[in-house]
């Protein structure tokens, strides 16, 4: 209330100060359209511009009044082309906040540049769109559980301009057909959730007449006191974001209670004023989405996608009456291709800037870049006014930090969700720099077992013990070298077994003496190779035990040699004779059977040998 | 400056992590083996300095990158 009279008084004073006009420029025709559906006041005003004097004029003085311009969001001018013409082509004008001399000093200016100059005669239609918040103060202010909630906003009937305002209509949208009161002045006609004041005609510079209408808003006041926005992009594919929101319903207050019955029992009215659900449109092909608190996760939620848009809608774990608080974190990540390009040697970001959460006042919208390790010259352009920081933040396998680029914007509104852009320099090869990171971390592990089995930890290097250490290492290197050759002993006994059958099925006795030439030349070269591993041995001290065995098996390996050779010749001859299979087998049957124990005999005393 | 942009994406693509994954880490997992069986059998005298080196080189290589596609397979995207 006495607000209200302040400004009246106010502004009839500027009014009888700056009646005379101070420009040639004046508005020959202004249509308000104010928006009061939600939380957030939009106001579109189409003025028609027109040069009455003989200057050239280039820009247009635009003016609010101080307590509407400091809650001033989002402000956008751009020329109207007519009905005929689409409203795609919106090419929004530079705007510049001025302070020009000689003007009341409660009013804040913004100067729009004209495209072309505006001569004598011309006019031109300008549409001003214009977005408030915490314009609207609910009144009461507190209010019970079952009641509707109710605001007042206030505005001027006339526009406020510098110029003279030839015809102007204001019309007022109200998301119901409920209003409490309004103020009547001449020419006001309530239309279903319509209030229409005007048209006005030949109203003077600076002319207010204040308005104020209270009407019912029941509509979601949703309200972030502080909206932190990490963007987190990794080269190997992914732009993951992260949102930790700090909401409070920015209505009226609750009083009273809240009664949990009540509200399930009856929701549409006992609980008209509060919210439950928050809808978030996240870009398309979204993946990986979670909802959650300092609790845990948050399992009341849907996600619906399309090729379009992914919808993800959100309903806090209680619902939001006047002055409640809630805080959640969103996350979700996004495919790299569609947000990352490269242009001119420099790599840039094109991402959105504000909530994807519909028809949300941010109060302190905090927007952080992280960019990989080894980005430089970071640069960021944004089609608004924000606040730039940079910071370093140190994250996985991070040597130095990826640097971050923090935006800040106070008071953002839905309009604010554009797309801005992060340039920055990051050479190729910077990518590599994680898998060596690992590769190095693995190859430490190996080489420090290397050095652990090459390092000599003894502490006396003369005592007995160590001694005999290294001269049972010795022998244990010869006693593999003797297994090796044995082994290969072995393997000729059996290529000579092998060649015997190939007789008894081919016939061929002359591969088969070839073979076992071959044979006993390699067996007499393996002999020559055992003998220098034996003599070692026998000067060994430390062998004395294991020194026997070896004996014991080398004589039976060249027992198996001998009667081997025996067994293929007596085949052989056979053949020659051209006696018999089951001769042959008779002769031999003796030999064979001693072969085989010998054999098991050999293979039994390398076990014991290999468990030594 | 829209016209030239071209998007930017990782040098390999995404549906390739997993199976890379699995398959360096598993021949990671192989030289590894094998470097340990070569310690674990060879005295002093028989082993050689170089063959140990190049085995610890190509396993940690392997495991590196091996465990590098697990964790971006596994949505750590580093």
């Amino acid at each position: 209330m006495a607000l209200r009279s302040a400004h009246l008084f106010f502004f009839f004073t500027i009014t009888l100060l700056f009646t005379s006009a101070f420009s040639n420029l004046v508005l020959s025709k202004v249509e308000r359209r104010i928006d009061l559906t939600s939380q957030i006041v939009r106001t579109i005003s189409t003025l028609k511009v027109e040069n009455e004097g003989p200057d050239m004029i280039s820009e247009v003085l635009l003016c609010f009044p101080d307590y509407q311009a400091e809650k001033l969001a989002f402000f956008l001018v751009s020329p109207n082309e007519g009905k005929g013409k689409s409203k795609s082509s919106t090419t929004s004008l530079p705007v510049q906040g001025v302070k020009p001399e000689g003007m009341p000093s409660s009013l804040t200016f913004y100067s729009v540049s004209l495209p072309k100059g505006l001569s004598e005669g011309e006019n031109i239609i300008l549409d001003v769109f214009a977005v408030f918040t915490h314009s609207l103060q609910p009144f009461p202010e507190q209010i019970t559980q079952a009641d509707s909630q109710l605001v007042l906003f206030q505005d001027s009937a006339y526009y406020l301009s510098p110029y003279e305002v030839k015809i102007q209509s204001l019309s007022v949208r109200l998301p119901t057909p409920r209003v409490e009161s309004y103020t009547k002045l001449q020419n006001t006609k309530l239309v279903d959730s319509e209030i229409k004041y005007g048209p006005y005609e030949n109203i003077p510079a600076f002319s207010y007449e204040v308005v104020v209408v209270h009407y019912e808003n029941n509509r979601p006041f949703a309200v972030a006191r502080e909206l932190v926005r990490e963007i987190e992009i990794s080269h190997w594919g992914n732009v993951q974001i992260t949102e930790h929101y700090n909401l409070v319903h920015g209505g009226a207050y609750n009083k009273g209670g809240f009664s949990r019955l009540d509200y399930q029992a009856r929701p549409h009215v006992r609980g008209v004023s509060s919210f439950r659900h928050l809808l978030a449109r996240l870009p398309p092909r979204a993946h990986s989405v979670y909802y959650r608190d300092e609790i845990g996760n948050i399992s009341t939620s849907h996600l619906r996608g399309d090729s379009r848009k992914t919808e993800l809608e959100l309903e806090p774990r209680y619902p939001m009456f006047g002055g409640w608080k809630t805080s959640f974190t969103i996350g979700y990540g996004l495919p790299l291709q569609e947000y990352l390009f490269e242009s001119e040697g420099k790599r840039f970001l094109n991402i959105s800037f504000g909530s994807p959460m519909q028809e949300l006042v941010i109060d302190n919208l905090i927007v952080k870049i992280v960019l990989p390790e080894g980005s430089s010259d970071v640069s960021v352009s944004v089609p608004f006014s924000v606040k730039q920081l940079q910071e370093v933040k140190y994250s996985h396998l991070d040597i130095v930090g990826r640097p971050v680029a923090v935006l800040e914007r106070k008071n953002a509104v839905p309009e604010h969700n554009m797309h801005f852009q992060v340039y920055y320099k990051f050479s190729g090869l910077s990518l590599l720099r994680e898998p060596l990171m690992l590769i190095s971390g693995f190859l430490f592990l190996f080489i420090s077992c290397i050095i652990y089995m090459h390092a000599d930890m003894s502490i006396s290097k003369s005592s007995a013990s160590y001694l005999a250490k290294l001269q049972w290492d010795e022998v244990q290197a010869a006693i593999q070298q003797v297994q090796n050759i044995i082994n290969r002993c072995l393997g000729v006994h059996d290529k000579l077994e092998t060649s015997l059958r190939d007789l008894s099925r081919t016939g061929d006795i002359q591969a088969c003496k070839a073979a076992r030439k071959a044979a006993d030349s390699y067996l007499k070269e393996l002999a020559k190779d055992l003998r220098p591993f034996l003599t070692f041995l026998q000067s060994c001290p430390q062998a004395a035990q294991i020194l026997p065995k070896v004996e014991e098996l080398v004589a039976k390996v060249k027992d198996i040699e001998e009667k081997l050779m025996l067994k293929n010749i007596m085949v052989v001859d056979s053949y020659e004779k051209k006696s018999g299979g089951r001769e042959i087998e008779n002769k031999v049957a003796a030999l064979q059977q001693k072969l085989t124990t010998l054999r098991h005999e050999v293979d039994d005393i390398l076990e014991v040998i290999d468990e030594i | 400056m829209a016209s030239q942009a071209k998007p930017i994406t990782s040098p390999i693509s995404d549906v390739y992590y997993p199976s890379l994954a699995v398959v360096m880490i598993g021949i990671g997992l192989i030289v590894t083996a094998s470097f340990f069986i070569y310690e674990a059998t060879s005295s002093k005298k028989t082993r050689s300095l170089a063959k140990e080196l190049i085995a610890g080189t190509v396993a940690s290589v392997f495991l590196g990158f091996g465990s590098l596609f697990l964790l971006l397979a596994s949505g750590v995207y580093v």
